[in-house]
């Protein structure tokens, strides 16, 4: 049943385009981005890693790709990987550090470093300072400029399911469920206790994180043409968050499902800016009282309703302790 | 948890009220122009005024004929809380989903994403941002510039302003972004076709953006001993914020500002005695003319609160493209642009409009109007006359 | 004097002020984490209320001053116990949700904060106009005002954490809930005064600092921002850490910005928030 929706959905993705007009195609460009952020995220998160910095590790990668295709005429289509990359490897040399600190402490460091690229783009002319850089190209396929919403949508839907289809194979893997134990300082001492490197299993995920959030990253600024630190913002951080929290954690379909239907809303709002802002804080304490496992809670109601029946407790498997 | 699920249904259903295919807004005989500009935020100022400015010259522009059809100027609203991203969002949807050819939009910050969109659709941007040749070049037909750039005022008026006021030691003090940098590299361009006369130009500083403690800032500067420190892209809350605390450091001189949505009353407020001597541009003492006084009094009259700086600006660049349109008889973007670059527009606020640019930009399509300068003096704007330049 | 030198001094004396007024600011968020382990977000928005409250009590209303104060401390005492039995109370133990809800209250606030409080920046005129000059530092009154109400309130809040009942139990739900709720310490009530308080620190100090810059709804961003970086250098639960952790950022990104520039000494305090929780991961004076 599931297989046969998703085919269903696969199939639209990339049959219906052609016949959407413009708008869409940009609403739909807009969703597969903020899709796989939100999954790039959820990696660490159900990790009981919460970070608000992670623009800073899109922003990373978007730089990276647009200073290459600019300055250096790099093909786009090795940018993209080369975002990805720098933003591991700034992720993986920071992971070092702050992967060490739990709860808040962390957070805070994600938010600090994300706030340091932030002021670093913004001081030296080399990446543009305050204006950004502009101009910045979409990639050319056989011959042609993809400069059309329909050309470019098609290298995002490519982009965005090579990595969705990796980061839910993931959660699969010994190596996804492994992440699962190190959620609490408690359970990751236990962890350690049979044998597993935390450190190690850490890094590797939050580079993996940054990694998609890189790529996507640079995917981004190419679909803008343009980059500047006030396109990747704390806010942009904080929304993936809530993508995250009002989808739900307890499963890689919740921050896909909070993703796509809060950027849809959010475009249905546009005339409405502090008003769109309200309404999303809204949604997400009404859902974070109300359904504490996201939205995809919805769809696991029998089970809850057979756990509770047999007395196994509240919420499912979404928190994590300090 | 039984008692959770309705508050957890109207969680989902407002969700999924948001993957309802977006209608467009209106279909009938209406010439729809947008603004796509921030209406809540910390700009909202400027976006406020532009929306209500482009709602008062729907209502006095009333039924135009075009063609064999009558028209009628309809609002439409994009709130872009002056976010780059938002920016694109509102652009595709105004030009994609709701067929809006016209529109004013506010920030030169936002502009570098929209103008390929501008280009390629052909939009009539009226635009209210600085960023000089960046915005209105040759290769953007279609953008107009309805205000005065900061660069434009700093050619024309920072000269005779130094030589009125007599000072010698020049400063600035703006925020770290593209206007503050764009506007020092100005100024220093300017101040330096002063050195023969002893002119010099002494520090440049910067805040955050937001910030509200310039006393570090502030210190740096004041050490050098300037005379005039000049303040631009800075918003008035800043402006205000700037001169107070310059003055509890005990600076005494003059402050010159060109783009705050300035109110005085906001700036003594603020100040109090602090903000005498603030010098700023754009700000009529007494008003220009009569159209200007009867939209302020309209404007107090409908909001309950003063005009802010744009209302004027956006009200004539309505006004004057709906004009071209008549004239002309068609709404196809590329042949009016080229027919109101080539207009001029006697009914503008502040005085005969018209349009410049072609040596300093490549292209005529900077707005070019009569420019006051003002200086605050006890919580009240006197004019300060000068007799500026003149902007090619 | 040497204008150098002068100069300094003049960076020293504004960085010392604006690190009291931030550990004013972050009084209440200490409180809030130091006993209950909640990291409150919503503390910005609370301080931009109380700022607001002194615009619309006594500038606009036009109620004297001691009036305005009380009923600013009342109005955030309620708000905080409403907050805590509303919201945190549900989502004890669960951290994640916790500061994630925190959040969504504060870009609550926010929002209509913006919708209601409209466009035009907001000033409530100065306490104590003047400056005082002392050996040629000149040091504004309003500022000095604020600094001695910050310096109060901490003793304050040291006295009632340390020498009062309810203070015992607020420390003794922080040390080990469980056991505090079988000795008899009511843990809810301790809960929802904690925070009720932390609300009135947090509203008190916008009303003392809102002379000293202009209002708006968005106020409340960059307060939050320094607030944590100070409980979080100072330590997190530790007041004198706070009172530390703020003395030293307020007076490095002054001085910083003196001898490098603003933009310099923003980036400089990230980074030395950085090194410090690399060096000490639990802050200078923190425990845990």
């Amino acid at each position: 049943m599931r297989q046969a929706a998703l085919a269903l959905v696969l199939l639209a993705l990339v049959a219906l385009p052609p016949l959407a007009e413009p708008y869409i195609l940009h609403v739909a460009i807009v969703v597969l981005i903020n899709v796989v952020y939100a999954e790039g995220l959820y990696v660490i998160m159900r990790m009981g890693y919460l970070s608000f910095g992670h623009a800073g590790y899109i922003a990373l990668g978007a730089y990276t790709s647009a200073l290459l295709s600019t300055e250096l005429g790099v093909s786009v289509w090795l940018g993209f990987p080369a975002g990805g990359l720098v933003a591991a490897l700034f992720a993986w040399a920071l992971g070092a550090v702050t992967l060490k600190l739990r709860g808040i402490y962390f957070s805070l460091s994600v938010f600090a470093f994300a706030e340091v690229v932030s002021a670093a783009f913004r001081a030296f002319d080399v990446f543009g300072g305050p204006a950004g850089i502009a101009g910045v190209p979409r990639p050319m396929f056989l011959g042609t400029r993809l400069n059309t919403h329909l050309g470019f949508y098609y290298v995002v839907l490519v982009t965005a399911l090579v990595s969705l289809v990796f980061l839910y194979r993931l959660g699969a893997t010994r190596f996804g469920f492994t992440l699962l134990s190190l959620r609490t300082r408690h359970t990751e001492i236990l962890a350690e206790s049979v044998g597993i490197d935390a450190a190690r299993y850490k890094t590797l995920a939050f580079v993996i994180s940054c990694f998609f959030c890189g790529l996507m990253g640079a995917v981004h600024g190419h679909y803008l043409r343009f980059v500047s630190p006030f396109v990747f913002t704390f806010f942009l951080s904080t929304d993936l968050v809530i993508y995250n929290m009002v989808g739900g954690l307890g499963s890689f379909w919740g921050p896909l499902v909070g993703s796509v239907l809060l950027t849809a809303l959010g475009e249905q709002l546009f005339a409405a800016g502090y008003y769109k802002s309200l309404v999303y804080a809204v949604v997400l304490l009404v859902v974070i009282l109300a359904l504490p496992g996201g939205l995809i809670q919805i769809t696991r109601a029998r089970e809850m309703g057979a756990a509770r029946r047999l007395g196994w407790g509240k919420a499912p498997v979404t928190t994590a302790e300090r | 948890m039984t008692r959770r699920w309705p508050l957890a249904l109207f969680a989902a259903a407002v969700l999924v009220a948001g993957l309802v295919p977006a209608a467009p807004a209106h279909a009938q005989k209406a010439f729809k122009m947008g603004v796509i500009v921030p209406v809540s935020g910390p700009a909202a100022a400027f976006g406020l005024g532009c929306q209500r400015g482009l709602e008062f010259a729907a209502e006095d522009a009333g039924v135009f004929t075009v063609g064999n059809e009558k028209y009628k100027v309809e609002v439409v609203t994009y709130d872009t809380v002056y976010d780059p991203g938002k920016t694109v969002a509102a652009l595709n949807r105004a030009v994609y989903n709701d067929g809006v050819k016209y529109g004013i939009i506010i920030g030169a910050g936002v502009h570098p994403p929209i103008l390929p969109i501008i280009r390629e659709t052909g939009f009539l941007d009226l635009a209210f941002a600085a960023a000089g040749r960046q915005l209105t070049n040759a290769e953007n037909p279609t953008v107009f510039r309805i205000m005065a750039s900061s660069d434009q005022l700093y050619r024309t008026h920072l000269v005779p302003i130094i030589e009125k006021l007599n000072v010698k030691r020049i400063a600035t003090l703006g925020p770290n972004d593209e206007l503050g940098k764009n506007d020092a590299k100005v100024v220093r361009a300017q101040v330096a076709a002063l050195k023969g006369k002893g002119v010099q130009f002494v520090g440049e500083e910067y805040y955050e953006r937001g910030a509200k403690d310039f006393g570090p800032a502030l210190l740096r500067l004041i050490v050098q001993k300037p005379d005039l420190i000049e303040t631009d892209g800075s918003p008035t809350g800043s402006i205000a914020l700037i001169a107070k605390q310059a003055r509890e450091l005990g600076f005494q001189g003059y402050f010159l500002n060109s783009t705050a949505v300035l109110e005085a009353k906001a700036i003594s407020d603020i100040a109090g005695k602090a903000g005498d001597k603030i010098i700023a541009l754009r700000i009529w003492a007494k008003p220009p003319t009569p159209l200007y006084t009867q939209l302020a009094e309209r404007h107090q009259k409908k909001y309950g609160e003063a005009a802010p700086g744009t209302l004027w600006e956006a009200y004539a660049a309505a006004r004057w493209v709906v004009n071209v349109i008549q004239k002309t008889g068609t709404f196809d973007t590329k042949k009016v642009a080229d027919a109101l670059g080539q207009s001029t527009f006697a009914e503008h606020p502040f005085g005969p409009a018209s349009w410049g640019g072609e040596k300093n930009y490549g292209a005529k399509r900077q707005i070019v109007l009569p420019i006051p300068a003002s200086i605050l003096k006890d919580g009240k704007w006197e004019a300060f006359d000068v007799r500026p330049g003149k902007f090619e | 004097m040497d204008p150098y030198l002068h100069l300094l001094l003049q960076g020293l004396a504004i960085g010392v002020l604006t690190g009291i007024l931030y550990v004013l600011v972050a009084l209440g968020l200490t409180l809030i984490y130091g006993i209950l382990h909640i990291v409150n977000f919503a503390h910005g928005e609370i301080y931009m209320l109380g700022a607001m409250g002194v615009f619309y009590l006594q500038v606009v209303a036009g109620l004297p001053f001691a009036v305005t104060l009380v009923l600013i401390v009342v109005g955030s005492l309620l708000l905080g116990a409403v907050v805590e039995r509303a919201f945190f109370r549900s989502l004890r133990g669960q951290w994640l949700q916790l500061v994630v809800a925190s959040v969504g209250i504060s870009l609550v606030i926010q929002s209509v904060a913006w919708i209601a409080f409209g466009i035009q920046e907001k000033n409530v005129p100065s306490y104590l106009p003047g400056i005082v000059e002392v050996l040629g530092v000149r040091l504004p009154r309003e500022r000095l005002l604020a600094a001695g109400v910050g310096l109060v309130l901490v003793a304050v809040l040291y006295l009632l954490v340390y020498r009062t009942k309810a203070g015992l139990a607020m420390r003794a739900i922080e040390e080990d809930e469980e056991t505090a709720r079988m000795l008899g310490v009511n843990a809810d009530r301790v809960a929802t005064l904690s925070v009720a308080l932390g609300f009135v620190l947090a509203a008190l100090a916008g009303a003392f600092v809102a002379p000293i810059y202009s209002l708006n709804p968005g106020m409340g961003l960059e307060p939050i921002l320094m607030s944590f970086i100070i409980i979080i250098v100072g330590g997190l639960g530790s007041i004198t850490g706070t009172v530390l952790a703020g003395l030293l950022v307020g007076v490095l990104q002054s001085v910083g910005a003196v001898m490098f520039g603003a933009e310099a000494a923003y980036g400089l305090v990230f980074v030395a928030m950085i090194a410090i929780l690399v060096l000490r991961p639990a802050g200078l004076l923190g425990r845990v």
